[in-house]
């Protein structure tokens, strides 16, 4: 029976999920202190959370609930988007338990799996439990078994829903990734399987289905009849922090392109789903996804880069090779270009330009439409000269929100055309603050609501597009080739603008 | 910042307009007109609740003070400001003396962001009648608050025969983290609702509105009992042999009780009159689950049904016998 208390018509009510437990394994890294603690803490502040909900810490750690319950505190201090009131977080605080254990330590994984049947009688938890593993991938495997073993990714077992959080990477190529679904699938049920993108969960590119399908403005013009080309930018200014491991091994293509760029590239693609539940969005995108082919001509379409040194932001930066831990002879790429198809009616020929990259001027994230020109213009050729093509951007980040660039006439006796841009910024027409993805995220998974995350079958369908430009790259630098350098604080390679110039195209400077 | 002092419409049209230039940006991203009606009294009060409402939502502010209605001379003074006192946006505080006073809308039109849903809100004692005032019969919403009525349940039974859909009284806002709690709290439990009671107050218009919306969703008859202290005290409802119970507890905190589960304690903030008002402004269509909670707090029937349309009725608070509250002036 349903709660007679919720009306779909009561939009005040906010959507709270059942009772649950919040396990975090490897809860001492870097990802949970700097983002899930703090989302956790804002999620209460705004009493998202249900009654029943615990917070349950795992990690490698002497330390008992107390020492975490203190450094979960000045996480969510330092962390927290909402303000830090003492009486929510000591509502909270009485949530939250540690359990100290390896991986490899099965009397703790017996001790997680009886802790979880005992908070369903303290906390009323009734069976439910989300696992979010915050660990390397080399640590899946071990985990997994676990669970596998006491059962406690068991729905059936557990008389509640038993989901699974996992983040990026999901694999490092096809197979690995399929291999990691495998494991994953089936230890949990599929549909029990959340894989994080935290790109989903930000608004504006929940935006531009909004956009897109709940206008009349766009769509009829968002095809390649009026689309020159689309090109998706994810810049960053900073370098590779402390990740070099991480990064020799991965690069820019399998960090950013491969998941968060094709994700954008979906969006901005795909047909309007039949409706906006989990599964119709699944379709739509692993259509469009698998309609995505990989560049014919790789030595021109498919560019990489690495910085060099230069000058950032009035600083001066080192060399990728020059940074910690990497080779001094790293043929690694932070710089990654790439020309893209879908094949289908609606986009053919038209070129998807998706560039991603570190140590760029600044920090930016866009995805921006390229109009054709007018097929006829009625104005002397010197009236248009500053004419561009009208352009529809859509800022993911920062100054969420969307520009629209269009012609209009100089003031003044002459007949001048010139570009102008419309601006639409999100925070001023809605609330101030959009919550933060990973606070919508994790409450997604809770509610169990998996229309922001991508399925398997997508992530392996955004492989099967990058690993032949792996592949690529791979035997250029068997060959002796290697990524083109940039200087650190310029808009990456020669390359990348050699790669639209032969189009006749050229970057917009975002 | 533009001070005029005995001035016209026009001219604050233009001081507003030039303010907008000067500020650089000509924002476009209005999301709705607030009006607040407010007396002299209480404009630091409102101001400061609507610049909090207004951070969430962008908004043009027109805050509209009525002065002295038996003034001889009608007069106006107004003051323009953008980025300043009253948050980032746009705001116009106007003070309206002598007959202008029940003629504001001929000030307050021109100034209303184009083609924007108007929200009226009246920090004071409610209406007798909205359409009375014509800085009502424009809005797409209107905000009341019966809470600062004299007799608030009277006020309540007010609005339920004035009502029209569109209509909202700051009382219903209040109940929102109440009513979040109840159905987190009732979202477990199986089978029907035997018994539901509400214990506040005596004539607290959150307690009426809550009592009335449980009646409608239960469909049991909610027993209302009369406790000491501020406000809404404890809900409870029964159903079969499982009561759950959220009782306010010191603080900000509430106690929610489980028959067969360990107490917890949720939180249960008193909130501020600007995030009530800023709760008020993010939807904009008519409230479907007021008009019933209304109607069945006030044995009234047929609201929803009614036209979201008014027309206004002149009404002339010096000479009437029954002046407005709303046109009533300090």
């Amino acid at each position: 029976m349903s709660n007679p208390l919720r009306d779909p018509r009561d939009r005040r009510l906010p959507r709270v999920p059942d009772p649950c437990v919040l396990v975090v394994f490897g809860v001492t890294g870097d990802l949970a202190r700097k983002k899930l603690i703090p989302a956790v803490y804002d999620l209460a502040n705004r009493g998202l959370l249900p009654p029943g909900f615990v917070l349950l810490g795992f990690a490698r750690r002497d330390w008992g609930d107390g020492d975490f319950e203190s450094v979960a505190k000045e996480a969510a201090r330092k962390g927290a988007r909402t303000e830090f009131k003492d009486e929510v977080w000591q509502r909270l605080a009485e949530a939250i338990r540690f359990l100290p254990g390896s991986f490899d330590d099965d009397r703790a994984f017996d001790t997680l799996a009886s802790t979880l049947t005992e908070l369903d009688g303290t906390h009323g938890t009734q069976g439910n439990a989300a696992f979010y593993l915050s660990i390397p991938p080399s640590a899946f495997p071990i985990v997994l078994q676990q669970m596998e073993r006491t059962g406690m990714a068991d729905n059936s077992r557990s008389g509640g829903w038993r989901r699974v959080v996992v983040e990026k990477p999901f694999g490092h190529d096809l197979p690995s990734s399929q291999e990691l679904n495998n494991l994953v699938d089936k230890v949990f049920t599929a549909h029990d399987v959340f894989r994080i993108d935290h790109y989903l969960g930000k608004e504006t590119v929940q935006n531009m289905l909004a956009l897109r399908f709940a206008n009349e403005l766009f769509e009829p013009i968002w095809n390649a009849h009026h689309i020159d080309s689309v090109q998706i930018t994810m810049a960053e200014d900073v370098g590779i922090e402390s990740r070099a491991a991480f990064y020799e091994q991965t690069g820019a293509a399998r960090d950013v392109l491969q998941n968060h760029l094709l994700q954008l590239m979906a969006l901005t693609a795909m047909e309007e789903p039949a409706s906006f539940d989990a599964e119709s969005l699944r379709i739509e995108k692993r259509k469009v996804l698998s309609a995505i082919k990989p560049p014919k001509d790789l030595a021109a379409y498919a560019v990489r880069g690495q910085y060099d040194q230069g000058w950032l932001a009035g600083q001066r930066v080192q060399a990728y090779r020059a940074e910690k831990d990497v080779a001094a002879d790293s043929r690694t790429e932070t710089f990654a270009a790439v020309r893209l198809e879908v094949e289908s009616r609606r986009w053919a020929g038209v070129p998807f330009y998706l560039r991603t990259g570190k140590r760029l001027p600044r920090r930016v994230t866009e995805i921006a439409v390229l109009f054709r020109k007018a097929p006829h213009l009625p104005f002397a050729k010197t009236d248009t000269e500053e004419l561009g093509s009208n352009q529809l951007v859509v800022r993911v980040q920062p100054d969420e929100g969307m520009t629209l660039r269009f012609g209009s006439k100089v003031p003044g006796s002459a007949m001048e055309v010139r570009d102008v841009a419309m601006d639409f910024l999100y925070g001023e027409a809605f609330t101030e603050s959009s919550p933060e993805a990973y606070e919508r995220l994790l409450l997604d998974v809770l509610l169990g609501d998996a229309s922001l995350f991508p399925h398997n079958q997508e992530v392996e369908d955004s492989w099967r597009v990058i690993d032949p430009i792996e592949k690529w790259w791979a035997e250029q630098n068997d060959s002796g080739g290697e990524p083109e350098l940039y200087r650190a604080g310029e808009w990456g390679p020669k390359g990348a603008d050699d790669m639209l110039a032969r189009d006749g195209r050229t970057w917009r400077r975002p | 910042m533009t001070t005029l002092w005995d001035t016209t419409g026009t001219a604050v049209v233009k001081a507003l307009a030039a303010e907008r230039r000067q500020a650089g940006s000509v924002s476009s991203g209005l999301a709705l007109t607030l009006v607040v009606v407010v007396d002299e009294k209480n404009v630091a009060d409102a101001e400061a609740a609507a610049t909090r409402a207004a951070a969430q939502h962008p908004c043009r502010l027109l805050v509209v003070v009525r002065r002295r209605p038996d003034a001889p001379e009608p007069r106006l003074d107004a003051e323009v400001l953008i980025g300043g006192r009253l948050g980032p946006g746009e705001a116009v505080v106007m003070r309206m003396y002598g007959r202008l006073a029940l003629h504001a809308e001929s000030v307050v039109l021109p100034l209303l962001a184009p083609d924007a849903p108007v929200v009226t809100w009246w920090y004071g004692e409610p209406p007798n009648r909205i359409a009375h005032d014509p800085l009502g019969v424009f809005a797409d919403r209107r905000i009341t608050d019966c809470s600062l009525a004299a007799d608030e349940i009277a006020a309540l039974h007010r609005r339920a025969e004035d009502y029209a859909p569109g209509d909202t009284d700051l009382g219903w806002t209040r109940t929102t983290l109440w009513r979040a709690l109840c159905a987190s709290a009732f979202d477990s439990v199986q089978g029907p609702v035997t018994s539901a009671r509400v214990g506040g107050a005596p004539g607290h218009v959150t307690r009426a509105l809550l009592a009335g919306w449980l009646q409608r969703r239960l469909g049991v008859d909610v027993q209302v009992d009369d406790l000491e202290g501020t406000g809404l005290s404890v809900v409870e409802i029964t159903a079969g042999d499982v009561t759950v119970s959220v009782t306010r507890g010191k603080g900000s905190g509430a106690q929610l009780t489980r028959t067969g589960q360990p107490d917890r304690t949720l939180p249960l903030p008193r909130r501020e009159l600007g995030d009530l008002l800023a709760e008020e402004l993010r939807r904009l269509d008519p409230d479907e689950v007021y008009a019933e909670a209304l109607e069945a707090a006030t044995g009234s029937s047929g609201l929803a049904d009614r036209s979201a349309h008014r027309t206004h009725i002149w009404h002339d608070p010096v000479e009437s016998d029954d002046p407005d509250p709303a046109l009533t002036v300090t």
